[in-house]
């Protein structure tokens, strides 16, 4: 087998080799063919009309230096795409051929620059439309204020000058008329990092002592060690909540790198607070951090360093594909890259796929099979898969065998489980640890070095397995051949010294068989048949199948366990790291971590703060250690006023609501970057009542386009540039192989006009804003020397160009991994397609400074390709990806199960189980009577995005309002037709509004749409419609009332009737492991009006 | 099984077709669109693409997507069905033309000189694919607020629907007057003005499901060609004797 598939390696690399060539070959000769019709004046296709209309003209658009290279971010799936540019006005956006995302194979990397001016690759409808979200009427372009006087929402506001607005903001006074309002200086309390430093330690300490006696010493000990600086914390009794910095906090929803590494520099490195807080919970959390606790790795015998990532399907390279609560035609990370793999592969390549979905979407009508499951149920569904695999050996034995990374290897397969691990039960039979190899005497443990300090050790026991019914001691990180070792799959319930233990996979395999198939058939509401059937196509492929889950699996209160269950299917056949199985990202290093690069961007970084405390959100942190738990009598402790998050982080539905409760405690100023929570989250109309009230939240400042619906209800308003007119780093998705990293770059002038910062002139967003507010707070990782050695950091682009420098330079310390130079044609177009940019955005001298004569014309390499992207053929290794997760996946976790609950003091479950949906934060079930009988469930359309599309008028051409999708057996019974109005209400809302505390209610009546797609008992409507702001509504500008466009707010937006969490009363139901906002699990009723 | 590179994008291959094509005399081409409904998601980037590359106003759409749903639950299924242009060899359309200003060019791309049309829209009344729409002058930011100063306003936005669009190889400013293409009746034209540059029409260049193909269906080697011979082709209302050059794959 292994020889075979060295030979068809070879094989295949010299067809690449012919084929790329003859790619190649053809881009030149239709660069030489158009280069000579043009100086004939030769028009091969339209010589009538050239007599009878006036002489044709030569078409700029299709020339090089009249497009720009960049990155789309109409939504998040990051595309390539190149913008075409008319006297420096965007004129036309197509896909970028470099980029993976738009062709596919796309061009070789070094596929010269210059034949590529007439080479598209396809992107969707939003990005074609992107124009319209950058000329946008309704886009803003002065700093707005709050008009004093008014109130939050009012929409009334007035233009101040720039460097006014920052000095107010930094001083703060009384900026509205309603008493003073603390200023940021006032929150710059502490300021020097090696106190910081020392302060972080000493809490560290205080966190982990376990005695509460002694805690609670440790905090006195804290409070006269440090009593010269009380005063710069939140409160000294809580030395855990950190400095007062922290009562800053900066919130963003669409961040991508460059940016991040901006706003982080600023907030955590140089202002010195913990609160940098993400949306991702309100996407798909519970998938982000069940993957976390998937990827923990043991270090010095504890497991951490789990990255926060998912994975996804190379369906590309698939058989048979299973997709759960997942729209690739719609959304998934993204249509561009993923659907002609599933459209190209069905039709061409005998690709088949079902699609897990209560509603027809566009790729379940594609699909082999639909299977509109109960809302909720889908870990029940991977149960049942688990099961009857299981059942019928149709698993990979000799991949779950494999405890260790030797035996992992040995069989050829670059990742390993626990599933032949023993794990210890309880007196009740829970299963808890692993069972160590010192607790039955089998293994010393043995000391080795500390990997922070090699100079120290620590004790690692070794784990246990079973081989033939013989327990043997293992590492699971042993790599050596004689190491290797497999173990017994099914060990259930032996007695091993004091221990009753069982193997991983037979706890997995008793989760499920806690029901029948037939039971679990019922419960998910599917056919018994339609599962078998499934589970049998799963397991024909070999590796080449894969289940591919989103949203729809893991927004729910069991968000976490549905993933978990999932991933654990595709661990049965071992499909990891796979060619057409399971894979994760990769991407280039711009931060400048890898050793060699040019401008390692965390060394460049004067004086930078420590921060540390509890965040406002709870998260990487444990309540039961907390002062605050310690402090509070044992029968008072549970349940925590709001849930802890030990194992998730980003948790957006917690931020607002946090500040609202003060807990644990006040903040004094809230920055919303690109996010609209009020209008992204469920139950965001919840969010209102707090931002709308100063006392709750002294200072809001957002960063916005236009006024949006959570940026009404700010006290200043900065326009920040659009996504044609800044850098970002855009990363990568797990559903592309390859290495890369998408540029985005200026391609117009800035529509925002320029301010002054540092002496410096620049377009006026989000970086000046940041550079201004350092400048006034003498932050020293800004300004002149603020990159230290490196030089000043006073404009924007000296961060980012010297990030393209590092993806330029690579990852090799020898610079072997360099980009080729821009040659002269390269550099000449380069310069020439930014001749339309102002100096403040484009100056060849001052950007080439910046990154040094050197790398300058990698650099231009880098840009004009609109990033960096490795080749298709790099991308593979044999029937493997190569860029690979390689190494132990946590289908049992210890550290999920070592965690307890908050709010039940419980251990949680370390494995895959069904828990039914939907319960409130404690754990109840959410139940709310009969008269609430439809389950409410959202879904994307491909022509529009969450909440930042409704003013692309060609989008909303083809698709002017959203509607209630009900099947019609469930219109049948409510005698409702198509074209009939509801309101739609839910025990948390009972009159279906938003109410936006400024005199408006909104309510929530859609339109019915009668349909076949979508499952009895269950509606559903498109996000991204029914707008209350966004240019959509009128407002006030100076005294001047500024009407706005109707069209961007029809149809309806029914977050508000998502339910509210009962115990928390300001948020919605949550998955409180895995922290998901839950969109999914909500009984409403409709009613007619 | 191994993962290679092999394989090549549709999108450059068909690209190589044209470019073989153009090295022909044009009478000697045939220029088809074949749409593959399997394929099509009713994504409607098409349809955008195709209103952003031409810059066509709210009203005037040359390829739509229409979409219809089948079945009952839950043995029910979506269709999307994209509708350009079917550039007939036998168009209903241009015979009723009063002043001659639409006919088949020399390649058989039923195309509009909009220096002769008069606006009269016999031709959108006789076209039984509902292919052609009026252009009445208007732009999608008409309605929106100006402000002048204080938010980007409608002047400073509209520049994007304002500039050139290239059909027929030549540019069409939408100034704020009443010349062409305003007043005059609109169509596809297969993107002739991209074709003759080497590039696909904006349609199928964007294709996210690869549905659309276009090439020279006189070319043996061309990926239409190939496609047109398969046994699951049709055409849109044959019975009319149209002899549509858009060919459906079901």
């Amino acid at each position: 087998m292994a020889v075979q598939e060295r030979v068809s390696q070879t094989h295949s690399y010299e067809r690449n080799k012919v084929s790329m060539f003859s790619r190649r070959d053809f881009i030149k000769m239709a660069g030489i063919m158009y280069g000579t019709a043009a100086f004939l004046g030769w028009r091969p296709d339209f010589p009538q009309l050239v007599a009878s209309q006036a002489a044709a003209t030569e078409i700029p658009l299709h020339s090089l230096e009249n497009q720009i290279y960049t990155v789309c971010l109409q939504c998040n799936t990051v595309c390539g795409i190149k913008v075409k540019l008319l006297d420096g006005v965007a004129a036309k956006i197509d896909g970028n051929p470099y980029s993976p995302w738009t062709m596919a194979p796309h061009l070789d990397y070094e596929t010269p620059f210059a034949q590529t001016g007439t080479v598209e690759g396809a992107i969707c409808p939003k990005g074609q439309a992107g124009l319209q979200t950058v000329y946008d009427p309704y886009r803003i372009v002065k700093v707005l204020k709050r008009k004093p006087g008014t109130k939050r929402g009012e929409n009334q506001w007035i233009t101040i000058d720039f460097d006014t607005a920052l000095d107010e903001i930094v001083n703060g006074g009384d900026l509205f008329g309603e008493g003073p309002v603390p200023g940021l200086k006032e929150s710059y309390a502490l300021k020097d990092p090696a106190v910081a430093k020392e302060m972080a330690a000493a809490v560290k300490a205080i966190l982990t002592e376990k005695d509460t006696a002694k805690k609670l010493a440790l905090v006195e000990d804290f409070k006269v060690k440090f009593k010269d600086y009380l005063d710069t914390l939140i409160d000294p009794d809580h030395p855990d909540w950190g400095p007062k910095n922290n009562q800053v906090v900066f919130n963003w929803g669409r961040l991508k790198g460059g940016r991040s590494d901006f706003i982080n520099r600023f907030m955590r490195d140089g202002f010195g607070s913990t609160n940098t807080h993400g949306h991702t919970t309100v996407c798909q959390g519970s998938l982000y951090f069940a993957g976390k606790a998937m990827s923990e790795k043991l270090v010095d015998g504890k497991w951490t360093g789990g990255d926060k990532f998912y994975w996804q399907g190379d369906v590309r390279n698939s058989e048979f594909v299973i997709f759960v609560g997942a729209s690739p035609f719609e959304g998934n990370y993204g249509p561009p890259l993923r659907v002609p793999a599933l459209t190209v592969g069905a039709t061409d390549k005998g690709l088949k796929y079902v699609v897990v979905d209560p509603r027809l979407s566009k790729v379940a009508a594609k699909a082999w099979k639909w299977l509109p499951i109960r809302p909720g149920t889908e870990g029940a569904m991977a149960l049942a898969l688990i099961q009857w695999v299981l059942d019928n050996e149709r698993y990979d034995k000799v991949y779950l065998a494999a405890v260790n990374k030797a035996a992992a290897v040995a069989a050829g397969n670059p990742t390993w489980t626990e599933a032949a691990w023993l794990v210890k039960l309880d007196e009740n039979g829970t299963p808890t640890t692993f069972l160590r190899a010192s607790e039955i005497g089998l293994k010393e443990k043995e000391p080795r070095p500390l990997s922070t300090d090699p100079e120290k050790t620590y004790e690692f026991d070794y784990f246990v397995t079973l081989v033939n019914g013989e327990p043997v001691a293992f590492d699971p990180y042993a790599d050596k051949p004689e190491d290797a070792v497999s173990g017994d799959l099914f060990v259930n319930g032996i007695q091993l010294g004091a221990f009753t233990v069982k193997s991983v996979l037979q706890i997995i395999s008793d989760a499920a068989h806690e029901h029948t198939l037939e039971e679990w058939a019922e419960i998910c509401g599917l056919r018994v048949t339609d599962l078998v059937e499934v589970a049998r196509e799963f397991t024909s492929h070999g590796k080449r199948a894969c289940a591919d889950i989103h949203r729809g699996v893991s927004q729910h209160t069991n968000g976490f366990y549905n993933v978990l269950a999932w991933y654990t299917l595709n661990a049965l056949i071992g499909n990891y790291d796979f060619a057409g199985g399971m894979i994760k990202l990769s991407t280039y290093d711009a931060a400048g971590g890898k050793p060699g690069q040019p401008f390692p961007l965390s060394k460049l970084n004067p004086s930078a703060m420590i921060p540390f405390g509890t965040s406002i959100i709870r998260h990487d942190a444990k309540y039961q250690e907390s002062v605050l738990y310690a402090r509070l009598p044992e029968d008072q402790r549970y349940p925590a006023k709001r849930n802890w998050y030990p194992l998730s982080s980003d948790v957006y539905q917690e931020v607002i609501p946090s500040i609202g409760d003060a807990y644990p405690y006040p903040v004094k100023a809230l920055f919303m970057y690109m996010g609209s929570p009020v209008y992204a989250l469920p139950a965001g109309h919840k969010l209102i009542e707090i931002l709308s009230d100063p006392k709750k939240l002294p200072l809001f400042i957002a960063f916005d386009i236009t006024i949006g619906e959570t940026s009404m209800y700010a006290d200043y308003i900065f326009p920040d540039t659009s996504y044609l007119e800044r850098w970002e780093f855009n990363g990568s998705h797990p559903s592309v192989p390859f290495k890369v990293q998408g540029i985005r770059q200026p391609a117009i002038a800035p529509l925002t006009g320029e301010v002054t910062v540092f002496g410096q002139t620049m377009p006026l967003n989000m970086e000046a804003v940041l550079l201004g507010l350092a400048e006034r707070l003498g932050l020293k990782n800004f300004g002149p020397g603020g990159l230290g050695e490196a030089g000043d950091l006073s404009h924007q682009d000296d961060l980012y160009l010297r990030m393209v420098a590092n993806v330029a330079f690579g990852e090799k310390e020898d610079g072997s991994d360099a980009v080729p130079d821009a040659d002269a044609e390269e550099l000449r177009l380069f310069e020439q397609a930014r001749r339309h940019l102002p100096k403040s955005v484009f100056d060849p001298e001052r950007w080439k400074r910046i990154v040094g004569e050197a790398l300058w014309p990698k650099v231009v390499y880098v840009l004009n390709r609109g990033g960096r992207f490795q080749n298709f053929a790099k991308g593979y290794k044999g029937n493997q990806v190569a860029n690979q997760y390689g190494r132990l996946i946590n289908i049992y976790q210890e550290k999920t199960y070592s965690t307890k609950s908050a709010m039940t003091g419980e251990h949680l479950v370390g494995y895959a189980r069904y828990f039914p949906a939907p319960v409130d934060v404690l754990g109840r079930p959410v139940e709310d009577g009969a008269e609430y009988d439809l389950r409410l469930i959202t879904h994307r359309e491909q022509v529009m995005t969450k909440s930042r599309t409704s003013g692309n008028y060609w989008l909303t051409a083809i698709m002017p309002e959203n509607v209630v999708l009900m099947n019609s057996a469930d219109a049948a019974a409510r005698g409702l037709k198509t074209g009939d109005q509801v309101k739609i209400i839910c025990a948390s809302n009972p009159d279906g509004v938003w109410d936006l505390h400024n005199g408006v209610r909104v309510p929530m009546i859609g339109k019915v749409k009668v349909t076949e797609g979508i499952r009895p008992g269950v509606i559903s409507f498109a996000l991204g419609f029914g707008h209350f702001a966004y240019g959509g509504v009128d407002f006030q500008i100076d005294g001047v009332l500024i009407q706005g466009d109707p069209r961007r707010t029809r149809g309806f937006h029914a977050n508000a009737a998502m339910r509210v969490d009962p115990y928390l009363g300001n948020t919605p139901l949550v998955d409180p492991v895995g922290g998901s906002a839950v969109f999914y699990d909500t009984m409403v009723k409709v009613v007619k009006v | 099984m191994v993962v290679t590179s092999q394989e090549q994008d549709i999108l450059l291959r068909m690209q190589d077709d044209l470019r073989r094509a153009l090295e022909k005399p044009p009478h000697q081409r045939r220029w088809v669109m074949v749409i593959d409904l399997r394929r099509c998601i009713g994504c409607h980037a098409c349809t955008v693409a195709c209103v952003a590359e031409n810059k066509l106003p709210p009203g005037v759409v040359y390829r739509p997507v229409l979409e219809e749903e089948f079945g009952s639950y839950p043995n029910a299924t979506r269709r999307f069905l994209p509708r350009p242009c079917m550039q007939c060899d036998n168009p209903p359309c241009t015979p009723v033309c009063p002043v001659h200003a639409t006919y088949r060019d020399e390649n058989g791309v039923v195309v509009v000189d909009y220096a002769q049309c008069i606006g009269c829209r016999y031709c959108i009344t006789a076209c039984p694919y509902a292919a052609r729409t009026f252009d009445f002058g208007r732009v999608y930011t008409d309605g929106t607020a100006e402000a002048e100063g204080l938010i980007l306003g409608r002047s400073r936005a509209d520049d994007y629907e304002r500039v050139a669009n290239f059909e027929y190889g030549r540019p069409y400013e939408r100034l704020r007057g009443e010349e062409s293409p305003i007043g005059n009746v609109r169509k596809c034209h297969f993107c002739l003005h991209r074709l003759a540059a080497g590039m696909l029409p904006a349609c199928t260049t964007t294709c996210i499901g690869r549905a659309t193909m276009f090439g020279d269906a006189n070319d043996p080697d061309s990926l239409v060609t190939e496609m047109i011979a398969r046994t699951n082709v049709i055409r849109l209302k044959e019975e009319l004797g149209t002899e549509p050059r858009v060919y459906y794959l079901v």
